[in-house]
């Protein structure tokens, strides 16, 4: 099997304080940490598990700056066996533009494979999408929340798919196909950052995206960010973390739910 | 003809509750609504909708995108284009619009959780909910939508009279990807959905090391162990005790959350719960802003802390 698989870096913002610059025209990024996109990290180590089983190689792929070279040699100290940074030199939020100049590249390189991963969503943008759109743009079947891959065979796959609330179902999908990946489906390997060192002997290389731009439509447009609208808030509890304690022991107290 | 078109959901024969905000977005956008259901006889109120056109297949042939796309041509053929397709931000919704979208080459926004008459534009959230673009589609024509759960469901307006009934038939189903069988989860040693007081905890408590602590915090307190689904995918506790849209939905009398940011999904999974507690070391993780009391502090020192005074 051979298998692409898009992998994207996100900022980390969990922990974070994010700030606007302008009246809302775009989101600081520039002090804030980077990493791989959690849920690609998942497909990665799915798709090198698959190829480890029946032969074949991972292509790792990044649509982004220079600096996604980073999520490349990653995925390359998972096992895959190439790296190709797909240079954008624009952020591109439209998941219709991210997905064609996907779809130009994969034609106009004429690269080949069995299957396309993607992960569920990336954290930043939260689309969902840009494996759906592929998928409907090759005319491939499609699967996304993929949470088990049972067989994978030359001519299909059997995958599981969540539903909500703990479903699942169990679905054949043709292989050539794309799927998009759920967090939780495998446990990824750790990767060392000697790993990573290692990794970055293996070349990777870079296409300038301007030449699959051709098409790109901008489908859907930013008007401005803004922070999210505050609703009632909590009451917080501050001082000494003792008494914080106390605090709280009152409350579970007066809910009944601590004697 | 000028219309929204709303693609509901079913499982196992149920009408999720989900799709009434996709009805409620429909109202905000002041669209003739028609809801597009599989055959098959549901709970609705057919006073919700304009017309309810009735595909001639089972929910699992329905829900499925590339049969989605024989039965768009089909809706197409019978009503014309419609101005907007409605899904909801689930599974199978997201699944169907965005492959809808690369199908038939339609923008599409995702997770929208609110709409701006004004300024025609709809809100979906960035960094989980740390920020919300306005986002709008460039151009005219038909745009997809998919929408958070919870969202619209206030504005869904019941009509005068009932729907008009169509029906939607001769579909070509896929022979690409197919429907094998539904998998239920194993019954396992506890039902979070049972406790009056959830102790949970999220990716910010670090490692699995730590869990022992909290698991023992939580018999002091007499709470049951909960978390989010980082903290189940990473396999730190088993997946019944996952709360969220992809795993329980609980309705403790305390849901006292430890290092968990408030992502949608798991909001949707504990929001109706009688008093809930955050405890977080951002003061702007979204789950204060859902929060009844909350704690700007490290989870670990509070948790430790708490024991001391506990047995003091
Ligand atoms: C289809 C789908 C289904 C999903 N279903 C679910 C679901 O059922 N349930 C669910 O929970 N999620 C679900 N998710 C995932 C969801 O989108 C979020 O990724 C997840 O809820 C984040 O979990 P978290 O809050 O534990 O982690 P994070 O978002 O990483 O947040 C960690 C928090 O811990 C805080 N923190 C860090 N260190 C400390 C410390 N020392 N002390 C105190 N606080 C600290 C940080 O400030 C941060 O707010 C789903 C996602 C998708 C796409
Ligand atoms: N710029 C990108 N580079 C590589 N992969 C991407 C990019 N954007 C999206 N993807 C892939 O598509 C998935 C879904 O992204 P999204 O539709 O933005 O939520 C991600 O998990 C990635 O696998």
């Amino acid at each position: 099997m051979n298998i692409l698989v898009f992998t994207k870096r996100v900022p980390a913002t969990q922990e974070e304080e994010l700030r606007l610059l302008g009246d809302g025209n775009s989101v600081d990024l520039s002090k804030l940490p980077f990493k791989v996109n959690d849920w690609d990290n998942y497909s990665v180590e799915e798709a090198v598990r698959i190829v480890e089983k029946t032969g074949g190689a991972v292509t790792a792929i990044s649509i982004g700056d220079a600096e996604s070279d980073e999520v490349l040699r990653r995925a390359i100290a998972m096992g895959a066996k190439d790296g190709f940074l797909v240079d954008a030199g624009k952020v591109l939020h439209d998941p219709n533009a991210r997905a064609t100049v996907a779809l130009n590249f994969l034609k106009k390189e004429g690269i080949a494979f069995d299957a396309i991963f993607t992960g569920v969503q990336s954290e930043d943008d939260q689309f969902a999408s840009v494996g759906g759109i592929l998928a409907g743009k090759l005319g491939l079947p499609y699967s996304t929340m993929v949470i088990g891959i049972d067989a994978f065979e030359p001519d299909h796959i059997i995958a599981r798919r969540e539903l909500e609330g703990g479903l699942q179902e169990r679905i054949k999908v043709k292989v050539p196909c794309v799927l998009s990946i759920q967090s939780g489906i495998n446990e990824p390997r750790y990767v060392s950052i000697m790993g990573v060192r290692k990794a970055s002997k293996v070349e990777r290389k870079v296409f300038k995206a301007a030449v699959y731009e051709e098409g790109v439509p901008s489908r859907i447009e930013v008007v401005k960010w803004v922070y999210p609208e505050k609703k009632g808030g909590a009451v917080m509890l501050a001082g000494e973390l003792e008494s914080v304690c106390k605090d709280l022991l009152g409350i579970l107290k007066e809910k009944g739910v601590y004697q | 003809m000028s219309y929204a078109l709303i693609v509901a959901e079913v499982r196992r024969g149920v009408f999720e509750e989900r799709n009434l905000d996709a009805i409620g977005l429909c109202s905000l956008l002041d669209k003739e609504s028609c809801l597009l259901i599989p055959e098959g006889a549901y709970d609705i109120n057919d006073k919700l909708v304009n017309v309810v056109a009735k595909v001639d297949a089972e929910e699992m042939v329905f829900l499925n995108p590339l049969n989605m796309v024989s039965i768009l041509d089909k809706v197409i053929e019978k009503r014309g284009k419609p101005d907007v397709i409605i899904f909801t931000h689930s599974s199978s919704g997201t699944e169907c619009a965005s492959y809808m979208a690369g199908r038939f080459d339609l923008p599409v926004i995702t997770d929208v959780s609110g709409f701006d008459k004004e300024g025609g534009f709809f809100m979906k959230s960035y960094y989980s909910d740390k920020i919300f673009g306005q986002f709008r589609q460039a151009g005219d024509g038909t745009y997809v939508i998919t929408v958070r759960s919870g969202s619209f469901k206030e504005f869904v307006v019941e009509k005068s009279v009932s729907a008009a009934v169509e029906t939607i038939s001769g579909i070509t189903i896929s022979e690409e990807r197919n429907f094998i069988e539904y998998v239920e989860e194993e019954t396992t040693e506890v039902d979070i959905t049972k406790a009056d007081f959830l102790l949970s905890v999220g990716r910010g408590i670090g490692n699995k090391d730590e869990i022992e602590d909290f698991m023992e915090l939580a018999d002091m307190l007499k709470a049951v162990l909960s978390g989010s689904r980082p903290v189940i995918d990473k396999m730190w506790l088993p997946k019944a005790r996952q709360v969220g849209t992809s795993g329980k939905t609980v309705k403790p009398k305390v849901y006292l959350a430890m290092g968990i940011s408030g992502a949608f999904q798991h909001i949707a999974g504990m929001k109706d719960s009688d008093c809930i507690i955050a405890v977080n070391k951002d003061p702007e993780a979204p789950i204060f802003q859902y929060a009844h009391f909350g704690v700007i502090a490290d989870a670990m020192k509070l948790r430790d802390k708490m024991k001391v005074v506990l047995k003091g």
